[in-house]
């Protein structure tokens, strides 16, 4: 990873000095080695604390949503997971390819910092896994898919066992006990929306769950909104998650998120596949839901 | 000096938790809390003995959620038939400082300058609350950087681990009456407590408030924002930030009005029914919230309204650090 | 028996809506005073309630208090609560709490020259301070009011505005709107040049102001020129509000809550307090 940091440094020092780019995004190391963070370089000065480790989890690709209504040219370093989150801005229509010079990492497989800092932290819970991350077990596109410039030996995805095995258990639930199963997951949530804000996805302006005039969803912590809330950002993520599983990642109560979101990318390719969200990039093409087919399934509803 | 054998702590917890609600730090599944007592069946993990819980009794005495007063409509009608004041008795027990400073942050907040919030004062009055010295401050614990002593939380009883007993100190004349009622279970034994462990962290807070003032509209804001996201989760986690929303729920005729924590990193907090927003950036709402903890609270209650619990540090999706941010701040005359 | 709820600073009382008057297109004042008469408290000028529908609360500034007999909100259609009150009728029961903030130092401005400048729906505010005045006229000196609206249609309180007010003793009232109509032979433009074009002399002057925050921060550098200092200058902010009792955390401009340390503030106070308003 050394070796991927060095030419890290090196594209960053040239497309500042060759001016570019305005701010060149990636990652810095925090006051512990885990707290490895988002990091953005405008000098060329600061290069040098750009780094890419075993912590560089972040989904960069959400930031570059602090930059669409600026006229900044972005770079940014992606793995493969968060290359799909490009592919959702450019199909939303939120980003010009234009002002964006990708760099891609094929990934080795990252570590949750936020695992490690629960466990070092002191405070009482089951210790975690500190070895790859919970997303990366999941891993089918190690290797980035849009970029100007790949970094890295190209990588087996890192996922094991099958595919939405866990989608099936609850699938073969009868429905009390699954209607039970969600119950109990969702009333933990403290609706702090830190899913919604980490998710490349949810570029809304206005998120519907800001919006007041109606107010859709309401702030209390019950059940009824808990559930009203996950169920909305389920519908509005079908066909568009990329499964970046940053979501379930930073949830503080640990709410399995990936859960919901994996069913809807089954059944979207089951319904209108065969389709993976953010998985290319054609000019124009939108993701199933985007656009109305005559020949659209509709004997589920 | 009075001790509890260790032994003795459920038997105290099962006999205190027949007259009041008894909120105890516990590891429940992936997460731990204080959770009731009553509430936790079967296999109750206490974690006094850990650094702390992840959750921070704060919802105790101010609930996420809490329905103040019923309501009822109809033609041009509008009734409050019901206000919701929760008089049951609680106690929070193994409290540890960072987290019982908070609660002194809550009763200047919600009980002084002008106005006494009776949902909150209700509740407090019957609160007891047992503080669980620290002896050992954990990797992100900075409390005694913001003047707070971990040995000696703001409680009405402090227990000090001393191996398997727990030494039992009275502070408040609450905390006497309150040891009176379980007198059976303490005895009398000469022992030492045992020596604080250093931080792994400590700076001079000092200073940090004036330097402040002058620096609303430095540009390291825009350097020290640019990572976060504005997801509320350290608003959400802190134990002392007490900000929140009053909302409706109405069904038909009937409903009620309750009040929710809310976060200052939303956009919406701010955003004005005319359509304006006073802090429309990301950076806007960081800076709030740190100059909220850090200067403002301290101007008008005259202590920082961060504790040093560690929490946020823990929970950032993002890396961000308070300590850091501090340290950042004192050295902003040397950047410049 | 007192009835503002003390007791309970969060649970509003109850009053009725005696008599709703159109102001403007966007403006409508309401008339209220508890069901058993009376007024549930008292309001000095500059002060706020909290008003309530069961669908939200609101808070707006009172503007005016006759006596025991009724208060006076104008308000302005703006958003989900405001449309709900433009479409009650007389006789509806709403929720009310307060009174909040600090109000005008109508005290400290005895014996003084006044000068008040509003845009729009700025000049509701102000009015409990103006009526405060005329009731006390001999306390006041001179009394200038200057108000700008987007147009004629917009301007509220035109009663008093060209019939009542310009008759009170040593008394001008000055109106202004946005842009030309065919109808209006009066003064075109917006308030801070016009303020300059009169270029009222700041001697034994307090300049109140209240308008859209962009409004203030021009009247308020344009009364710098005309040598106006910071303790002649007075203006009413207004931030989203929750609580209305310095709890919630949301109305705060630096370390000063606009619902209980505002929202009237003097030019050298404002100058204290961050630019985020």
């Amino acid at each position: 990873m050394t070796d991927i940091t060095l030419k890290i440094r090196e594209i960053a020092t040239r497309l500042l000095q060759s001016d570019q780019v305005d701010v060149f995004v990636g990652w810095e190391k925090g006051p512990q080695e885990y707290q490895t963070r988002p990091f953005f370089v405008r000098r060329v000065e600061d290069v040098e604390k750009l780094v890419f480790n075993e912590y560089s989890i972040h989904n960069l690709t959400n930031y570059l949503l602090k930059y669409r209504d600026s006229t900044d040219r972005v770079g940014l370093v992606v793995k493969g997971c968060d290359s799909r989150g490009i592919v959702r801005l450019l199909q939303d229509n939120q980003f010009k390819r234009n002002r964006l010079y990708i760099v891609g990492v094929c990934c080795p497989g990252i570590k949750d910092p936020l695992k490690i800092a629960k466990n070092q932290s002191g405070l009482a819970c089951p210790p975690n896994n500190e070895e790859i991350a919970d997303k990366c077990t999941r891993c089918l596109v190690p290797n980035p898919i849009i970029y100007d410039e790949l970094l890295g030996e190209s990588q087996e995805p890192h996922n094991s066992g099958e595919r939405f095995s866990e989608i099936k258990t609850i699938e073969n639930m009868d429905p009390n006990q699954r209607y039970q199963f969600f119950e109990d997951t969702l009333t933990q949530c403290i609706r702090c929306y830190a899913c919604r804000q980490v998710c490349v996805a949810c570029n809304c302006r206005t998120c519907i769950f800001d919006e007041m005039k109606p107010q859709w969803v309401g702030r209390e912590n019950s059940t009824t909104d808990n559930m009203m809330y996950h169920l909305v950002k389920a519908m509005h993520m079908a066909g568009r998650c990329i499964e970046c599983g940053e979501c379930e990642r930073v949830c503080p109560v640990n709410i399995p998120l990936m859960l919901i979101n994996s069913k809807l990318v089954k059944d979207m390719d089951h319904f209108f596949g065969s389709y993976e969200a953010g998985m290319e990039y054609v000019e124009g093409q939108k993701p199933p839901l985007s656009v109305y087919n005559p020949d659209d399934p509709d004997d589920f509803i | 000096m009075q001790v509890i054998d260790k032994n003795k702590i459920v038997p105290l917890l099962d006999r205190l938790s027949k007259q009041s609600e008894v909120f105890v730090p516990t590891v429940k599944g992936s997460e731990s809390g204080f959770y009731s007592w009553n509430s936790l069946n079967g296999a109750k993990e206490i974690a006094l003995e850990a650094l702390n819980v992840y959750h921070s009794p704060k919802n105790v005495l101010f609930p996420q959620t809490e329905r103040m007063y019923s309501i009822e409509q109809g033609k041009q009608v509008f009734s409050i038939p019901d206000t919701f004041q929760d008089e049951k008795s609680r106690i929070i027990f193994g409290i540890r400082a960072c987290d019982a400073k908070a609660i002194t942050c809550f009763d200047d907040v919600f009980l002084t300058h002008g106005y006494e919030d009776s949902f909150y004062a209700t509740r407090r009055k019957n609160t007891i609350i047992i503080g669980n010295a620290c002896y050992q401050p954990g990797a992100n614990c900075f409390c005694s950087s913001m003047g707070i002593n971990p040995v000696q939380p703001d409680a009405d009883v402090v227990i000090h681990d001393a191996g398997t007993v727990y030494a039992w100190e009275a502070i408040t004349v609450t905390g006497q009456q309150f040891t009176e009622q379980v007198q059976d279970l303490l005895e009398e034994k000469d022992l030492g407590l045992p020596q604080l462990k250093p931080f792994s962290t400590e700076f001079d807070y000092d200073g940090v408030v004036e330097k402040l003032q002058g620096m609303f509209d430095h540009e390291i804001w825009h350097e020290l924002a640019e990572p976060c996201m504005n997801c509320g989760t350290c608003t959400y986690m802190c134990p002392s930030c007490h900000c929140f929303d009053i909302q409706v729920k109405i069904w038909g005729d009937k409903g009620y009005r309750f009040r929710c924590w809310d976060s200052c990193m939303y956009t919406e907090y701010t955003a004005e029914a005319g359509g304006g927003n006073p802090r429309p950036d990301s950076q806007d709402r960081f800076r709030n919230r740190f100059l909220h903890k850090l200067e403002f609270f301290t101007e008008r209650y005259d202590y920082p309204l961060c504790t040093g619990c560690g929490r946020c540090i823990s929970v950032c999706p993002n890396g961000i650090n308070i300590i850091d941010i501090i340290k950042r701040i004192k050295e902003v005359d040397k950047i410049v | 028996m007192c009835s503002c709820n003390c007791e309970q600073p969060l649970v509003p009382s109850i009053v009725e809506v005696i008599d709703i008057v159109d102001e403007t297109p966007d403006v409508r004042s309401f008339y209220v005073k508890c069901s058993e008469g009376g007024v549930p408290y008292s309001v000095q000028p500059g002060q706020c309630s909290m008003l309530s529908l069961p669908a939200g609360e609101g808070m707006f500034s009172c503007t005016w208090q006759e006596g025991n007999e009724y208060q006076h909100y104008a308000i302005k259609k703006v958003g989900l609560l405001t449309e709900e009150l433009h479409s009650i009728e007389i006789g509806q029961k709403l929720g009310i709490r307060g009174p909040y903030g600090n109000g005008f130092p109508v005290e400290a401005c005895k014996g003084k020259d006044m000068l008040f400048i509003a845009g729009g729906i700025g000049l509701a505010p102000l009015r409990s301070f103006i009526k405060y005045c005329f009731k006390h006229r001999d306390d006041y000196g001179k009394i200038d009011i200057l108000y700008g609206s987007r147009s004629y249609a917009d301007l509220c309180f035109k009663d008093e505005l060209f019939n009542l007010w310009p008759q009170e003793k040593n008394t001008q009232v000055y109106v202004t709107i946005d842009n030309a109509e065919p109808e209006w032979d009066g003064h075109v433009g917006f308030v801070p040049s016009y303020l300059e074009e009169l270029n009222p002399n700041p001697n034994g002057k307090i300049a109140v102001t209240c308008g859209p925050p962009i409004m203030i921060k021009f009247v308020l550098q344009s009364l710098e020129k005309m040598g106006y200092i910071d303790d002649q200058v007075i203006t009413t902010l207004e931030m989203r509000m929750k609580c209305g009792i310095g709890k919630c955390g949301r109305c705060n401009v630096g370390s000063q809550y606009i619902c209980v340390d505002g929202p009237v503030f003097t030019r050298t106070q404002l100058r204290q307090l961050p630019q985020e308003w």
